[in-house]
């Protein structure tokens, strides 16, 4: 032990802290139960046919079904089984949200290294405009790209992305405000680098981690975002199975009782969001406290 | 106080009770979910009315000793052994109530930072009266209380202070305050953590000052935690070497500090410019190796490996309390006490003669009329007034004085991070360059760089090493590929980094290693000029010592010039081959080393000299200060020192700005007081 090279232990000792936060982050209860709802969500994603017990839009039964031994879930109104529509409705969202989600981050974080480093008109400029579209209610900005622009799941993420924007570059900016007052800035500067170099070269790599917890927490809004949007339209048209999709072809009948058509998807959706919360969260608060 | 006093004391007059003794304390620290300790079984005791003074370098233990003291650990930190007994009773057994009230009633703490330890929202008279209300009384007592104890920290105007907030007092006043505050409830123990660490000179003296008087009239016990051994030297009776979370060494400050018996603190000593000791004359020494972290098992002596005289007897058994002298009140940890004399002092290292500037040697920098003035919404403010400077080849200039002279702003015109205003010029090698960065060329950049004072933030710390070297080898030198790569390498090892440093990243390496990339990615472009902004004042004083050596023999090889921006005294004198003194923006005296510290002086300088906390306990000319810089947006008329100059001549120095005038070959200065007299009035007092 008092043999080691100071160079070796420290080598070692990184290694061990990013152990170590690991080990702090898997050993969190919400982290487990945070990955473990998504996990369940990923494998009916990718095999649907293992889990559900019928083909989503099999109608063959034809009854309107309550909850019961045949059907865990019931069945829809034209006699679909909701288990197996909520199970295949998992694909479309956990395609659409991370796709928006890292969409809008990507554009969120360049402009917000632009308006946290270029400051001055640049900033004043961009913060209005962004100050602008965050006033802008999400139901209104979806209905106004589905009658423009039609309905598409690239719609669904291009909306998603734009509204995400902002908001990321809003947090971006705050830590590269912090960032570009650090002495190795000025150092690059006075060995001539320009000024796309330190903003992606020399700053980017260090306002990395509010950017993955960026990244998280615009996870879970997406996959609320990509439901509301698809709950309005946006998204496939039915009869496809997306958890949003089946909220709004069902919800008119809740009035005459026939609740569990609806409420199965609506508790898909609340699930992932939580879940992905839960995660974000535990990546949130042990990155804040090392 | 004495309630639980045993019995058998009251025999023995001198041993009175102890206000606060330590006894085997252990710490440990919870870092993510490992118990790590830092305090291995720390043992002192300060008696009524003594000061007492906990030294040694970052990390070994001293804060977490003050906070322990106190229960008032962070809360990943716990007490795992030991006790803790203020006035007698224990505080890892009491509970948090009586803890609560232990803390108001009996024990104070003042910290590094004033502006933090007061509430920025709150006028300071609320908050002072607050401090007396808590303790019970009403408020009108209370407020007259707070009156008399702002007198007491010679505040001159106490009912104006206390109608104001706290962003509206200078530092100084700042601590003042919380001083008064600490003070409030009469405490039996007083802990002190870095008191004046975050001050100018010049406000340290004033405030430590008012600590040597405050003691006189109070009987606490002091606990003084700092790393200026100068200010423990001038402060406490007794002092603690503190060493990987044990005391290695402890007696009588000036005996300790005259005449060490332990291997640290004879390195600790060592590694500081004293006696005005110059680079010419030899090189500083260093401690090798680093502090061990903390957590780390260490059975035996704790400082074996970086021990000169560490024997086989030192690796295996753990060295028992030696005492040395026979009145009982000192001991060192060591097992070979006696082979101290026997550690060696450095050789002179390098003749670095060969720096001194002569008239052979040709100005490498000069700087003409450069001013450099700030605008804030509709307010000019003069950072720099017409500054005339040069520098010749291989020359190094100290600029003194304290924050807000305008060192920091001087160091970024002259590499053009912050353009001087138009009528001004910077000249290298005798051509003009231009006012920005931006606006140079490559030759320019590459001939002018930089070292910052803290090197966590001047090194990207996402890149390793290396990608830092070759960045810099290929952007300043144009060199790429290969030879970059051998380029990178050879500097590494010219700075005694080792192959195995150029992978890591910058929060891999130690403070010393750190600034030593930092440097080599200065001389990466083998820079004419390099200014170094306070290189060594975020450094413990043996890795100080390193860098200074290192700066110093790469400024002989490479002829460099330094540009060297300091508060610290010992090191200026140490380094620079000629110092300028700046005060609101302007130069007020510069002239060769030894010309400045044998004076005569700028009766700013005169402050300045008379400020510093000597570890040698000399006897220096002692001029205080008064009041505090004045706003640069609005400077006073005349001389701009002559609000707080304590030899100003009414009539005279309100009314104009004397010139810089030269007192003798290369001795300039600004001031009205013929030079005759200035001698006079500084004659040092005969020891």
């Amino acid at each position: 032990m008092s043999a080691t090279q100071p160079t070796t232990s420290g080598l070692s000792e990184r290694k061990q802290a990013r152990r170590e936060n690991w080990r702090l982050i898997v050993r969190r209860p919400a982290f487990i139960v945070g990955v473990a709802i998504v996990l369940f969500w990923v494998i009916c994603a990718l095999f649907p046919d293992f889990i559900a017990p019928h083909h989503p839009l099999d109608y063959r039964t034809g009854k309107h079904l309550p909850p019961g031994w045949g059907h865990l879930f019931g069945t829809d109104s034209t006699g679909r089984d909701v288990l197996s529509r909520v199970v295949a409705g998992a694909r479309d969202v956990l395609r659409i949200a991370p796709a928006a989600a890292i969409l809008g981050v990507f554009f969120g974080v360049i402009l917000g290294l632009l308006q946290g480093y270029l400051g001055g008109w640049v900033d004043l400029l961009a913060s209005r405009i962004v100050e602008a579209f965050l006033s802008l209610p999400v139901v209104l900005v979806g209905l106004l790209a589905i009658t423009t622009l039609g309905r598409s799941n690239v719609v669904v993420i291009g909306v998603v992305a734009v509204l995400f924007t902002p908001i990321v570059a809003r947090t971006v900016r705050a830590a590269v405000l912090a960032e570009r007052e650090l002495d190795y800035v000025t150092s690059a500067k006075l060995r001539g680098e320009s000024k796309a170099f330190i903003m992606f070269r020399e700053i980017l790599p260090n306002v990395s981690g509010p950017i993955i917890v960026e990244l998280t927490v615009r996870m879970g809004y997406a996959v609320f975002t990509v439901a509301t949007l698809s709950f309005l339209g946006a998204g496939p048209p039915p009869p496809s199975p997306d958890w949003g999709v089946q909220v709004s072809d069902t919800y008119n009948n809740l009035i005459a009782d026939f609740w569990w058509p609806t409420f199965f998807p609506a508790m898909a959706i609340a699930s992932l969001v939580i879940a992905v919360s839960l995660i974000a969260d535990s990546v949130q608060s042990v990155l804040e406290a090392s | 106080m004495s309630k639980n006093a045993p019995t058998t004391l009251g025999s023995n007059p001198t041993k009175l009770q102890p206000a606060l003794s330590v006894e085997d304390l252990e710490v440990v620290y919870t870092v993510r979910g490992v118990d790590r300790a830092v305090l291995r079984g720390v043992s002192f005791s300060v008696a009524p009315g003594e000061a007492y003074g906990l030294v040694g370098e970052s990390g070994c233990g001293k804060s977490t000793t003050a906070y322990a003291a106190l229960r008032y650990l962070p809360s990943n930190g716990k007490i795992v052994g030991g006790h803790v007994r203020v006035g007698g009773r224990d505080l890892t057994e009491m509970t948090d109530d009586e803890l609560q009230q232990f803390r108001a009633h009996e024990a104070s703490m003042v910290y590094q930072d004033p502006s933090q330890a007061l509430n920025p929202t709150l006028r300071v008279g609320k908050q002072i009266i607050e401090s007396f209300t808590l303790l019970g009384h009403d408020n009108a007592t209370a407020a007259t209380m707070a009156v008399e104890a702002l007198k007491k920290v010679r505040i001159a105007d106490p009912t104006r202070v206390m109608d104001r907030y706290p962003f509206q007092l200078s530092g100084g006043m700042q601590q003042r305050v919380v001083i008064a505050m600490a003070l409030a409830c009469n405490p039996t123990l007083l802990v002190l953590d870095e008191p004046t660490t975050g001050l100018d000179a010049t406000v340290e003296a004033e405030v430590l000052d008012l600590v040597r008087v405050l003691r006189q009239e109070s009987d606490a016990a002091v606990l003084l935690i700092a790393h200026n051994l100068g200010i423990i030297r001038g402060l406490c009776d007794r002092v603690g070497v503190m060493y990987a979370g044990r005391i290695v060494e402890e007696g009588p400050s000036a005996q300790v500090f005259d005449d060490p018996r332990h291997p640290y603190t004879v390195g600790l000593l060592r590694s500081l410019p004293r006696h005005g000791v110059r680079k010419t004359e030899r090189a500083l020494a260093t401690i090798p190796g680093i502090l061990p972290l903390i957590g780390s098992d260490l059975p035996t002596c704790v400082y074996v490996d970086r021990c000169p005289i560490a024997t086989d007897l030192c690796r295996t058994t753990m060295p028992p309390v030696v005492p040395v002298g026979n009145k009982g009140d000192r001991f060192t940890l060591c097992h070979h006490p006696d082979q101290i004399a026997a550690i060696e002092e450095p050789a002179v290292s390098v003749n670095i003669s060969v720096l001194a500037p002569s008239d052979e040697n040709p100005g490498v920098l000069e700087l003409s009329h450069v001013s450099k003035t700030f605008k804030q919404r509709n307010l000019s403010i003069p950072a720099l007034v017409d500054v005339e400077l040069d520098l010749a080849v291989g020359e190094t200039l100290g600029i003194v004085g304290e924050s807000g002279s305008g060192k920091s702003t001087l160091a970024k015109a002259i590499l053009g991070i912050e353009a001087a205003d138009s009528g001004g010029s910077v000249s290298l090698d005798g051509r003009v360059v231009m006012a920005s960065t931006v606006g140079r060329t490559a030759d320019d950049k590459r001939s002018m760089q930089m070292i910052f004072q803290n090197p966590d933030s001047a090194l990207n710390r996402s890149w390793s090493v290396r990608h830092i070297l070759t960045r810099s080898v290929e952007k300043l030198t144009n060199i790429k590929g290969d030879a970059a790569n051998q380029r990178v390498e050879q500097l590494a090892e010219h700075l005694r980094l080792t192959p195995r440093h150029l992978d890591l990243k910058p929060r891999q390496l130690s403070g010393g290693l750190k600034q030593r990339v930092a440097i080599a990615r200065a001389f990466a472009g083998d820079p004419r000029i390099v200014v170094c902004d306070e290189p060594t004042s975020a450094l413990d004083v043996s890795v100080q010592a390193a860098i200074l050596n290192l700066l110093a023999d790469l400024q002989t090889e490479q002829k460099t010039s330094y540009v060297f921006i300091t508060h610290d005294m010992g090191v200026v004198r140490y380094l620079a081959d000629r110092i300028a003194v700046m005060y609101l923006g302007r130069i007020q005296e510069i002239g060769p080393t030894d010309d400045v510290f044998n004076g005569p002086n700028h009766p700013y300088t005169e402050a300045l000299l008379s400020a510093i906390p000597s570890v040698d306990g000399e006897i220096v000319t002692r001029i205080r200060l008064e009041g505090e810089i004045p706003s640069p947006a609005n400077p006073p008329s005349g001389c701009v020192f002559h609000p707080r100059c304590p030899r100003v001549i009414p009539g005279v120095c309100e009314v104009t700005e004397p010139p810089l005038r030269e007192v003798s070959p290369g001795h300039a200065m600004r001031c009205h007081i013929p030079v005759a007299e200035l001698i006079e009035l500084q004659r040092k007092p005969s020891k």
